[in-house]
């Protein structure tokens, strides 16, 4: 894929994936005003106050992407989540995951970044897998909620089933 | 709140990092936000089609009445049911977790709880936004592996926790139709 994270115009990117996207959702709307009209409006200011709760997360998601993109030496994605780097590189996508904190949504702009520096496609799945499944700042609410035995548990397979995932989606891409 | 608080603490400690780089070389650092402000209006479009479906999944998903109802099952149709159930969640840790409460203190096995919990990093909503990112091949493969795993991490799980129901579990079904 060609880089997403190098941009020279300011535009939207209007292509099959945000087309389909919105005429997929576009359709359901109609479907569900079509049905109850108040739950479609609902839907509606759901999502417009979700995204507007998770819009200082995105501003500087995409801060920290451009700092990103201008500061990080390729050289440096190469050492720790290069191809090159193997099983340190896994290893790097899943602890680096496992200590984020925020909405899955704020993962992707970063592992995009990642990727166009050069960095080895399982590391940045188990990147992703391990931002969502492991939660290193959830983890004591976690354990309050379930206990501490599950909450280690859970935790810990889910870090390894990060790692699991990134493997097994570079033998099949 | 304690979301808004750590977005803020992020976005505070991004914006020190951005301090830094105007202070030491103030063209870079214009450039670095002017590449980050291009990338996040490119992809306006996903977002609004990501959360347009996330308020509908939010508002047509009975969360609380399914909750309820996984408290009860067991055996493949259960874990499937849980797998299907966690990967269109929505929701923060805060609102997320008490749901699980619920289902656990409706009778819900270990291994339903992890399935729900696990199969929630597919998260279908934001489909359209990791399509952007990182291509469908990429998304299909990555939602096809979390789901699995959901049912074997929510099977090892359970093996390794003691005494698979709550004490109080009510529901049909000592252990026939347990795996």
């Amino acid at each position: 894929m060609p880089s997403l994270v190098r941009f020279e115009e300011w535009r939207l990117i209007v292509d099959t994936t945000s087309l389909v996207s919105l005429a997929l959702v576009g359709g359901a709307y109609v479907w569900t005003a079509f049905r109850r009209r108040q739950s479609a409006a609902q839907a509606a200011r759901v999502g417009l106050k979700s995204f507007r709760g998770m819009a200082t997360t995105f501003v500087a998601v995409f801060g920290l992407v451009g700092l990103f993109e201008v500061y990080i030496p390729a050289s440096l994605i190469a050492k720790w989540m290069g191809h090159s780097a193997g099983v340190l590189s896994l290893l790097t996508g899943g602890v680096l995951g496992s200590v984020a904190a925020g909405p899955p949504a704020a993962a992707f702009p970063i592992a995009r970044t990642l990727l166009d520096g050069g960095a080895w496609m399982p590391a940045v799945a188990a990147f992703i897998v391990s931002w969502v499944l492991v939660g290193v700042v959830s983890l004591p609410f976690e354990a309050k909620v379930f206990g501490a035995r599950f909450a280690l548990i859970r935790n810990g397979g889910s870090f390894l089933v990060a790692l699991l995932i990134g493997l097994v989606m570079g033998w099949l891409l | 709140m304690v979301a808004r608080v750590k977005g803020e603490s992020f976005l505070v400690a991004v914006g020190l990092l951005y301090a830094l780089a105007l202070a030491l070389d103030p063209p870079r650092a214009v450039r670095a936000a002017a590449l980050g402000g291009k990338v996040f209006l490119a992809v306006v479009p996903v977002m609004a089609a990501s959360f347009g479906a996330l308020g509908l999944f939010q508002v047509l998903v009975k969360k609380e009445r399914i909750a309820r109802s996984l408290g009860h099952q067991s055996g493949w149709r259960g874990l499937l049911a849980a797998s299907a159930f966690g990967s269109v969640l929505v929701g923060p840790v805060y609102i997320i977790f008490p749901l699980l409460l619920v289902m656990r203190e409706h009778g819900a096995r270990w291994a339903i709880i992890t399935a729900v919990l696990t199969s929630w990093a597919v998260k279908v909503p934001m489909i359209p936004l990791e399509i952007q990112f990182l291509g469908w091949r990429f998304a299909a493969l990555r939602s096809a592996l979390v789901i699995a795993a959901s049912i074997g991490l929510g099977l090892l799980v359970e093996l390794l926790m003691p005494g698979s129901r709550p004490a109080t579990a009510p529901g049909p079904g000592s252990g026939a139709e347990d795996l």
